[in-house]
């Protein structure tokens, strides 16, 4: 008796338990829905789509994590490194076996803007899937062509991540995109105007500019994907460096940049106030300085709409003159290694050497940007096809982590600057993991 | 652009960002400066720019139009330049020689601003490297100048 009345509790149990788990085994491997469904495939694209295709290619950078230096271009194979394991970039030029090439548009589309491969594996969100959902219908029918006609075809196979069972089961990201991915192409805002609008889809979309720039959740969800949070491109520490804050804070943002300003740095790598370093090398080499000027000035306009938060940048820096000879830790080092270009005042020469008076690197409260810069030195900025004539060294073979604690907190606290001493372990923390020497140098963790 | 070196007045034509290193030595053929590293480590291209020792490999051009450049050729115009000019030969200073023009600015400036400098004012500007390792010969000759203008 009880023994029949628990098999027929169970039997009323197991019945919605399998209907569950068909739901979510449904919902988990599932192929998304495409505009592009119904849309026959072309034998070839127009040259004026193509050349949208490779522009949307050059605002969405591509190349950065698809492309190794010196191999065929969007072969894959860049490592980055989870906090699972390693996983690598894949081959997105058109060759048949081991690239795209067998891609329908409407493949194409889902694997882009909302992460699904064909067949309904989930790409990880390495992908930037969730800021190229806001592309448009148009932008991604010229990125296809783009990539089927205009990339030459590489056979090159794509190497398997690193990453062990159970945790390299696909199917727990299409929970993750649930909560974390939004699933909407950009919506114009009808209160602002067009050249708002276009920078909002820029930076949000294309640009993917909050992979770097917004802080990242527990789940490594971006906080915000769009002006409506306010942590977005409100600063985030990742890959060792420090991405600040791109919204109108003075300290640690571009509260002190005009528009001008902002377009000339996306466009020529520097400014009055700075010059690209660290991961931003890659994003104008490749990147922002292809930008037409018009997309250019529309992402100044909107980056300036987006208020600071003096609660989190603290009180606006303001240039202070060192007067008195100074006798502290740091100021001799400072003299000799790094005035000859960064002066003794600490206003650099614009716009070839940075000023360090009032730079965001000696105002965050994180000092990771301005260790890892003096450790490693700056990459190489390379202008309308001509490399930068100035560089800033690599120090690790110089300075001891004590010196260069000592020196950056002497940076950090004069002229006006206020972020703070850094610690002789943090250099030494940062050393490990970014020497060039050791197996696994941090490359990348997210993008 | 206008530049303003050795007290002559030249006119070159170069990109703002050019280093003043590249047009002193190539535009202008004034070889004696020379270029060690390139990223103001070694203090090899040292000139004086109104009378301050800096590295011209990491000047950009522009930045010292309307200022007076004096390289090593001209050195010996400038009263402390000669005397110290005088002292490096007495105390034969250089070896190869390669990164003596440097030292010799670098010497020029700080006696320049500081007719009689303490030994930790030497030693804190006289910092351009020689891979010859004639250091000891420049702290002698430095310390006989500052001791001749203590007198
Ligand atoms: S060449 Fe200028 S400091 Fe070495
Ligand atoms: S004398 Fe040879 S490098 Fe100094």
């Amino acid at each position: 008796m009880n023994n029949r009345r628990f098999a027929r509790t169970a039997g009323w149990l197991a019945l919605p338990c399998l209907v569950a788990a068909g739901l979510l085994a449904w919902y988990v491997t599932r192929e998304p829905a495409t505009p592009f469904a119904q849309e026959p495939a072309a034998a070839t694209f127009e040259p004026a789509l193509l050349s949208r295709g490779e522009y949307v290619a050059r605002l969405s950078d591509c190349v950065a994590c698809h492309s190794l230096p010196g191999k065929a271009p969007f072969a894959g194979g860049l490592e980055m490194a989870t906090p699972l394991g390693a996983i690598h970039a894949t081959n997105i030029t058109p060759d048949k076996t081991t690239g795209i090439g067998a891609y329908s548009l409407a493949d194409f589309d889902r694997a882009v803007r909302q992460g699904v491969a064909p067949g309904g594996r989930r790409l990880y969100p390495a992908m930037p899937y969730p800021s190229y959902v806001k592309l448009s219908d148009d932008d991604v029918r010229a990125l296809y062509a783009f990539f089927m006609q205009g990339v030459q075809p590489a056979n090159q196979p794509n190497i398997p991540s690193d990453i062990p069972w159970p945790l390299n089961m696909r199917w727990p990201i299409a929970l993750w995109n649930g909560l974390f991915a939004p699933t909407a192409t950009y919506a114009a805002k009808a209160e602002q105007d067009a050249l708002w609008n276009r920078g909002a889809y820029i930076v949000q979309g294309p640009g993917h500019c909050g992979s770097c720039h917004t802080p990242r959740g527990l789940a490594f969800n971006e906080k915000a994907l769009d002006e409506s949070g306010a942590p977005y491109l409100a600063g985030a520490l990742l890959d060792g460096w420090y991405a600040p804050s791109l919204r109108q804070d003075p300290n640690t943002g571009l509260g002190r940049w005009s528009e001008a300003q902002i377009v000339q740095f996306l466009k020529t790598g520097r400014n009055a106030h700075a010059v690209v370093y660290g991961s931003m090398t890659e994003a104008f080499n490749n990147s922002t300085q292809f930008m037409r000027d018009d997309d250019l000035a529309a992402i100044a306009r909107y980056l300036k709409a987006l208020p600071g938060d003096p609660q989190r940048d603290g009180t606006p820096w303001q240039y202070q003159a060192v007067t008195a000879r100074q006798d502290v830790p740091g100021a001799h080092t400072y003299a000799t290694r790094c005035a000859s270009c960064h002066g003794l005042d600490g206003k650099g020469q614009p716009e070839w050497m940075p000023p360090l008076a009032g730079a965001t690197s000696a105002l965050a409260k994180e000092s990771a940007s301005a260790i890892n810069i003096t450790l490693n030195g700056s990459q190489r900025v390379v202008t309308a096809g001509v490399p930068d004539a100035y560089r800033m060294p690599a120090f690790r073979e110089q300075l001891s982590d004590q010196q260069i604690a000592e020196v950056l907190s002497y940076v950090r606290g004069t002229w006006g600057n206020h972020g703070g001493a850094v610690d002789a372990k943090a250099v030494g923390k940062l050393r490990g993991q970014t020497d060039p020497a050791s197996s696994s140098p941090i490359i990348l963790q997210m993008r | 652009m206008e530049l303003r070196i050795n007290q002559k007045t030249y006119e070159v034509d170069a990109d703002a960002d050019t280093p003043l290193l590249w047009v002193i030595r190539d535009d202008l053929g004034l070889t004696g400066t020379k270029f060690g590293c390139g990223l103001a480590q070694c203090g090899a291209c040292s000139v004086l720019v109104d009378g301050h020792v800096v590295r011209s490999c990491v000047t950009p051009v522009a930045g010292v139009i309307g200022r007076e450049v004096t390289t090593i050729e001209a050195i010996e115009g400038d009263a402390v330049g000669k005397r110290v000019v005088a002292a490096w030969v007495e105390r034969q200073v250089a070896q190869c020689g390669y990164c003596q023009s440097g030292q010799v600015m670098a010497a020029t400036a700080l006696l320049k601003h500081t007719p009689a400098p303490t030994d930790a004012q030497i030693e804190a500007a006289m910092i351009n490297l020689c891979r010859c390792g004639t250091y000891n010969a420049i702290r002698t000759a430095v310390h006989d100048l500052a001791k001749q203008e203590g007198v």
